[in-house]
């Protein structure tokens, strides 16, 4: 019972919380190209680098927020990379993806080396996270005000994304063309969408949520770069984005359960289980809900598409189809 | 012929644009292109044990890049070599240290050994992705992770041989593959390799199942209309793959550490996948391949050495070249059949 107890209490679902959030800003990023029918594996790498160039940027403007934006651009840049070999050249989206993810890795470690003399880790050198967040009305909220606030700042932004997601997708005209371009091309390229342009865009937005990220694990998550610190968190989104298939809520669902099994893990640690075996909980997570849910279909997604389309469609028919070409 | 030659300079002028691509990168990091690139010449093939070092480099991911061509000629990814290599090392080590048997023998059972790790490892995500269509990109992938943590563990909390390394004790020498000479470390497991690679190529240029694989990696659709089981071909295909994979880790304890440890072999499984890319799923052309980075890997422990920059720029130029021909390559899976709008991917 002691033991239970020691397991699970408040600070277990803030925890969670904590580490749900890199993931979850990660995944929704990937939830963009899954909608948009590309399977982006590189996120990753967008991840890495905007986590490695949020520190750089942080240390030589000394503004985590500049650091932020910093990480941002560089994720960015691989997206448009991604793009550009993927819609462009037609190039394998596995072949690119896994290229990109290996340049990101040597490239971190590159700079690293050339910048600071040394691989593994850097922090100090006037590096400084972002700020908590403090929320004014939480402390009359007693308990559930310990769990809401004094978060840093992307944590927020990560869950308020998703219900913003949900509304981007149902409500918006970017968000259903995204939709169309993934599920009926031939509907988009007959409504005189540019699938082309959709796919960019999809994967420029991609790349702004996964540097986001990568920003939110070197200076909200943690306060410092570690070489290969993204540790498998992309690849942990991209399995979730198999079985969600890109929709919000069932993202969010999946990234509570890996921020669950990561933040339980790390007490497990505590009780003398060897960090090895402990570590790899979230990856056995990962592959189990993989094949779990690998067998399930998904026609169902198709007709929801057709229906709102429509709907929409009849709202302005005539406006709709010259635009976004 | 002239198509080929097509792909081939194309090919080739990927590889300079990458080149350029990674001078330019060199210059950021602040040194000379011209002396990263004599400095890496010279330590991949400057003396006669500087190019054994290179063959030795260019062992694992040889293997490990046949590992990735057979998964490639089916149409499938297997992109967990990194992790069969883990564990077909740690149960070639195993059996290497755990058991006193005859010469050769004990070598025999050691590579037999590492070869089903390395199948066994690859089973589960085989088996979901032939009955379900679960992706094995992702599932190999995770997959690696979880072989580096339990071999590690394996490793320091059950195995660990006394003193202060991180590793098992040593495979006696009976398990040993035969070095060829004695100022390096270069074995008989390129000998493997080697052999391994001529085989898959007359696999798939003269054999039945041979042909029905690429036939299935080509276009699975028709493939399965011409009485191909391409659930079971493709299962088998992984396990094949996996196998290779284990072997390529078994070569690496029982040929060059003679032991297994942490950090037992960075990268070579994603060299693999790389080589086997840049040859376009040829397991000839994986030995080129493999070889070229082989010598920039090599060449990049000098590079460290003499120069400030890290080791780890090779990779940007390894990542740079697939990048420069990916463009124009034609892995199977492409659906060029397909209009440029339709989802190329079925999750």
């Amino acid at each position: 019972m002691e033991i239970l107890e020691r397991l699970f209490n408040v600070s277990l679902i803030v925890a969670t919380l904590r580490t749900t959030t890199p993931i979850l800003l990660v995944a929704l990023g990937g939830s963009f190209t899954t909608k948009a029918g590309i399977f982006n594996i590189g996120l990753e790498g967008q991840m890495l680098v905007g986590a490695f160039f949020a520190v750089i940027g942080t240390i030589f403007t000394g503004s985590p927020w500049l650091g932020v934006l910093c990480g941002v651009i560089a994720a960015l840049v691989l997206a448009y990379v991604f793009a550009l070999l993927v819609v462009t050249f037609k190039a394998n989206e596995v072949v690119v993806g896994l290229a990109l993810n290996i340049l990101a890795g040597g490239m971190t470690i590159s700079l690293l080396t050339a910048i600071f003399g040394h691989r593994g880790s850097i922090f100090g050198h006037g590096l400084v996270g972002l700020p908590a967040v403090k929320l004014p009305f939480a402390r009359e909220l007693g308990v559930f005000g310990q769990m809401i606030s004094g978060y840093t700042p992307l944590v927020y932004v990560a869950f308020i994304l998703v219900p913003l997601l949900v509304i981007f997708y149902r409500r918006t005209k970017l968000g259903l063309y995204i939709r169309v371009v993934g599920e009926k091309p031939e509907a988009a390229e007959a409504l005189g969408i540019s699938i082309s342009r959709i796919r960019y865009t999809s994967s420029l937005l991609c790349g702004l949520l996964a540097g986001l990220a990568g920003a939110h694990l070197s200076l909200g998550y943690t306060t410092m770069f570690t070489e290969n610190m993204s540790s498998g968190r992309g690849f942990m989104a991209v399995a979730i984005l198999i079985f969600s298939n890109g929709d919000p809520w069932r993202i969010l669902a999946g990234c509570m359960l890996f921020g669950f099994s990561d933040a339980l893990s790390l007490r497990l640690q505590t009780l003398g289980i060897s960090s090895y075996l402990v570590l790899a909980v979230p990856y056995l997570v990962a592959l189990a809900a993989l094949f779990a849910l690998s067998y399930r279909a998904r026609p169902k997604l198709i007709r929801e598409t057709i229906e709102s389309m429509s709907r929409v469609l009849s709202v302005k028919p005539a406006t709709e189809s010259g635009k976004g070409s | 012929m002239t198509d080929r030659l097509a792909a081939l300079s194309g090919q080739a002028l990927a590889i300079l644009l990458a080149l350029a691509l990674g001078a330019v990168v060199i210059l950021t990091v602040d040194e000379n292109p011209l002396t990263v690139l004599t400095t890496l010449l010279r330590g991949a093939f400057g003396s006669p044990d500087r190019i054994a070092g290179t063959l030795l480099q260019a062992t694992p991911i040889l293997v490990c890049g046949i590992a990735a061509c057979i998964s490639l000629r089916g149409g499938l990814f297997n992109i967990g070599i990194e992790g069969q290599l883990f564990m077909g090392g740690f149960a070639a080590a195993w059996v290497g240290f755990s058991f006193a048997l005859p010469p050769f023998i004990h070598l025999a059972v050691a590579i037999v050994f590492a070869a089903f790790a390395g199948l066994l490892w690859i089973a589960i995500p085989a088996w979901f992705r032939a009955r379900y269509n679960a992706n094995e990109v992702v599932s190999t992938i995770l997959a690696n992770y979880v072989a580096i943590l339990i071999t590690s563990y394996l490793t320091i909390n059950i195995f660990k041989a006394p003193g202060g390394l991180s590793e098992t004790p040593p495979i006696l020498p009976s398990a040993w593959l035969p070095e060829f000479f004695s100022f390096s470390r270069l074995n008989w497991g390129l000998v493997i390799g080697l052999v391994l690679a001529v085989a898959t190529h007359f696999f798939f240029l003269r054999t039945a199942s041979g042909y029905a694989i690429s036939e299935m990696g080509a276009n699975p659709k028709f493939a399965e209309y011409g009485g191909i089981d391409i659930k079971r071909q493709g299962f088998f295909v992984l396990l094949a793959s996996g196998a290779v994979g284990g072997l390529a880790g078994g070569i690496e304890a029982l040929g060059v550490h003679h032991r297994f440890m942490e950090g037992f072999a960075p990268g070579f499984g994603f060299d693999g996948v790389i080589a086997a890319l840049l040859a376009n799923g040829s397991p000839l052309g994986t030995i080129v391949t493999a070889l070229f980075f082989g010598a920039l890997r090599n060449g990049s422990l000098l590079l460290e050495v003499d120069t400030t920059a890290s080791r780890e720029i090779i990779t940007v130029v390894q990542a740079l070249i697939i990048l420069a021909v990916s463009a124009q390559i034609t892995i199977r899976r492409k659906a060029s059949d397909s209009t440029a709008g339709e989802r190329r991917w079925k999750f």
